[in-house]
C-alpha cells in the first residue's frame, strides 16, 4: 500500500471542475510551479508534474514516462482538478507553431499502440 | 475518503458511481466515449426495465426521464401457427409499470450528472496495461465494461455456463409511428411474439433522443431465416427487412407497423453473443485484483430482457457491500463474497433465461396456454419479469408447474 498522504483537493472538499478532453495531442503545462506540492505527490504524478514544467503533449508524457496512456490521462486529470496543471485548449490552436506540431507528431509516432 | 475506480459507463458502472458519490466516495469513472459521442452513437440495447430495477434508480433520484417516458403496463404473449395465424394471444397486467429509456439518452445524461456531482470522468478506452498500473492507486477497481474486451481478465465459469456459442441472432430497430394493438389500445405493452422454430419478436415501447418510440427486436434461431444480418444492411434496408419478416410471420403485428419510420439513422443494431458466467475476480500482472460487475460477470441472452435489470440490481448489491465494508480492505475474499451475494439473485435469472432459449417443454406450453384462459396465470408470468426468482417456484419445474396449475384451476 502507498502512504496515504492527504492531497490538496481532499481539503477543498472534492472536485467540481468540468471534464477535460485529453486527446493524445492535447498540451499541458504547469502554470505556477510549486516545489512543496511536487514533494507531496505520488511518484508517477510527481514525475509528470516535473516534466510538465515545460509544455508537453499527453502522447509525449506517455512515451517519456513509459506508462500507458490511460494512466497519464488519470494522473493529468487529477492534477488539473487541483489546478496544478493547465490543459491547453487544443492542438488546433497551435497550427502555426511548427515546433510544437512536430513534437506532438514525434510523440504520437513513438506511442506503443 | 476511499478512492474507487470504475471502468465502463453503462447501467451498472454509472449507477454505482453515482450512488457512491452520494455517500462521499472519491469516484473516478473511465468511459470510452464522451456524453456527446454516446448521444450521436448507435443504439445499444432495448433496455426495458421493470419495477424492482427502476426502484433502485428512484431511490437515488436517478430516474431523470421517468415522467417523459411512456409507461409499459403489461406483457402480451402471442404464438404464431405454421400458417402465420395466431394460435395463442393473451395479455398480463404488470402490478407496476416498466420503462425503457434509450441508453444513449440515459448514459450520456448520467455521465453529465456524475460530473456535476463532483465525480472525476476520464475519457479513455481502458486497456489491461492501464489497469495494471492504475489498480495500485485505488482502494478498489470495478470493471463494468459490459461485453468489451476487458472481460478477458475474468475466466469463464464452465459450471455456470451451459452454452459455448450465441443462441440467437439479434436485430432491432427504433421506430416512430407504430400503432397500439387494437385489442388493447389503452395499454402500452411489451409484446412477446413466438414463431416456433424461427425465433421471437419483442415490441417494446421506449423513450429515445426524439421522444417516445417503439423498438422492434427480433431474436432469430441461429441458422434460421432471421439469422441474416451478416451483410450489415443500411438503416432503411434494415427496417424494411424487419418489416418483411413481420409481414411474413406475424401479420397481426405488421398491420400496426405499416407507417413506421426510423427514429434516426443510428437506430438499428444487429449481432449476437454467447451467454456466459465468469469468475468475478480478475488478476493483473502486478498482482492487484479487480472486481467484475454486471455483464462482465453474468451475461445472459436478451430473450428475457434482464441485462439492464440485472445491472441495476448488481450495482445496488455492490453499493451495499462497499458501504458495509467501511475502512476494511476490499480484498479478494470480499470481492468473491460480494459477487456471490449478487449471484444469489442472478442465478435465477440465468437459469430462467437459459431455459427460455430452448424449445418450450410441455409444462411451459401448458402454462402459456392456461394464461390465455386465466388472467391470474398471465399476471404471475408478466410480473416475474420484475423479480424472476419467482419462476423457480412454479415455471421452471414440471412438478411445481402441475401443482400450481391444479391450484388455480380448482
Ligand atoms: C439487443 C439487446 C437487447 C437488450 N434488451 C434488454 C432489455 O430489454 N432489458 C434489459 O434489462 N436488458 C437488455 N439488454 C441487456 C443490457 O443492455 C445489458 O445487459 C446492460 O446494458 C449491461 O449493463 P453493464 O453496465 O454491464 O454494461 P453496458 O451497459 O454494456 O456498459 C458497458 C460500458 O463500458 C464501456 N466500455 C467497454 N469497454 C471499455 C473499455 N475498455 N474502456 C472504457 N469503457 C469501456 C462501453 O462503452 C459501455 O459504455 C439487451 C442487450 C442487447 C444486446
Amino acid at each position: 500500500m502507498r502512504s496515504k498522504r492527504i492531497r490538496p483537493y481532499a481539503l477543498t472538499g472534492g472536485r467540481t471542475k468540468p471534464r477535460y478532453d485529453l486527446l493524445v495531442e492535447t498540451l499541458v503545462s504547469v502554470p505556477h510551479y510549486d516545489p512543496s506540492l511536487s514533494d507531496s505527490l505520488m511518484p508517477e504524478s510527481q514525475l509528470l508534474y516535473e516534466r510538465a514544467r515545460t509544455r508537453v503533449s499527453i502522447a509525449e508524457l506517455s512515451v517519456v514516462m513509459t506508462i500507458p496512456l490511460g494512466v497519464v490521462r488519470v494522473l493529468v486529470s487529477d492534477l488539473a482538478a487541483q489546478g496544478a496543471i493547465y490543459i491547453h485548449p487544443t492542438a488546433a490552436a497551435y497550427q502555426h507553431d511548427r515546433n510544437v506540431l512536430e513534437r506532438i507528431l514525434d510523440g504520437l509516432k513513438r506511442l506503443p499502440v | 475518503m476511499r478512492k474507487i475506480l470504475i471502468v465502463g459507463a453503462g447501467q451498472s458502472g454509472l449507477q454505482l458511481a453515482l450512488t457512491l458519490r452520494e455517500h462521499g466516495y472519491d469516484v473516478t469513472v473511465m468511459s470510452a466515449r464522451t456524453p456527446d459521442e454516446i448521444r450521436k452513437g448507435r443504439v445499444m440495447s432495448t433496455q426495458c426495465m421493470f419495477h424492482d430495477a427502476l426502484q433502485h434508480e428512484r431511490d437515488h433520484d436517478l430516474n431523470l426521464w421517468e415522467r417523459e417516458c411512456v409507461r409499459v403496463d403489461g406483457l402480451g404473449v402471442s404464438i404464431a401457427g405454421p400458417d402465420s395465424s395466431r394460435v395463442l394471444d393473451w395479455f398480463g397486467k404488470l402490478d407496476n409499470y416498466a420503462q425503457s429509456v434509450d441508453q444513449r439518452v440515459k448514459m450520456a445524461g448520467w455521465l453529465e450528472l456524475f460530473e456535476r456531482k463532483g465525480g472525476q470522468l476520464i475519457i479513455h478506452g481502458v486497456t489491461t496495461a492501464d489497469l495494471d498500473k492504475l489498480a495500485g492507486m485505488y482502494d478498489l477497481v470495478v470493471v463494468a465494461a459490459g461485453k468489451g474486451e476487458l472481460v478477458e481478465l475474468f475466466d469463464r465459469n464452465p459450471e455456470r455456463s451451459p452454452y459455448t456459442s450465441p443462441q440467437r441472432a439479434l436485430s432491432l430497430v427504433y421506430v416512430h409511428g407504430l400503432e397500439r394493438r387494437p385489442e388493447h389500445p389503452e395499454y402500452a405493452a411489451v409484446r412477446f411474439n413466438i414463431i416456433p422454430g424461427v425465433g421471437e419478436l419483442f415490441m417494446i415501447p421506449g423513450y429515445t433522443l426524439s421522444g417516445n418510440c417503439d423498438i422492434l427486436f427480433f431474436e432469430g434461431i441461429p441458422g434460421g431465416p432471421l439469422d441474416c444480418w451478416g451483410d450489415r444492411p443500411g438503416p432503411q434496408e434494415h427496417l424494411d427487412r424487419i418489416l418483411g419478416f413481420m409481414k411474413q410471420y406475424l401479420p397481426w403485428e405488421y398491420e400496426r407497423a405499416r407507417n413506421v419510420e426510423l427514429t434516426d439513422d443510428k437506430a438499428t443494431l444487429a449481432g449476437g453473443y454467447t451467454p456466459v458466467v465468469r469468475h468475478p475476480v480478475g488478476e493483473l500482472p502486478s498482482g492487484h485484483t479487480v472486481l467484475g460487475m454486471a455483464d462482465v460477470v453474468v451475461a445472459n441472452d436478451p430473450i428475457t430482457g434482464q441485462g439492464s435489470n440485472n445491472a441495476s440490481k448488481c450495482a445496488a448489491v455492490f453499493l451495499d457491500a462497499i458501504l458495509e465494508r467501511g475502512d476494511a480492505p476490499y480484498d479478494r475474499e470480499w470481492k468473491n463474497a460480494t459477487f456471490e451475494r449478487y449471484w444469489d439473485y442472478a442465478q435465477h435469472v440465468t437459469q430462467w433465461t437459459n431455459a427460455m432459449l430452448q424449445p418450450p417443454p410441455p409444462h411451459v406450453m401448458e402454462i402459456l396456454g392456461e394464461a390465455g384462459a386465466n388472467p391470474q396465470v398471465a399476471r404471475r408470468f408478466a410480473n416475474g419479469f420484475s423479480d424472476p426468482s419467482d419462476y423457480q417456484n412454479w415455471f421452471l419445474d414440471p412438478a411445481k408447474a402441475a401443482e400450481y396449475l391444479a391450484s388455480v384451476r380448482s
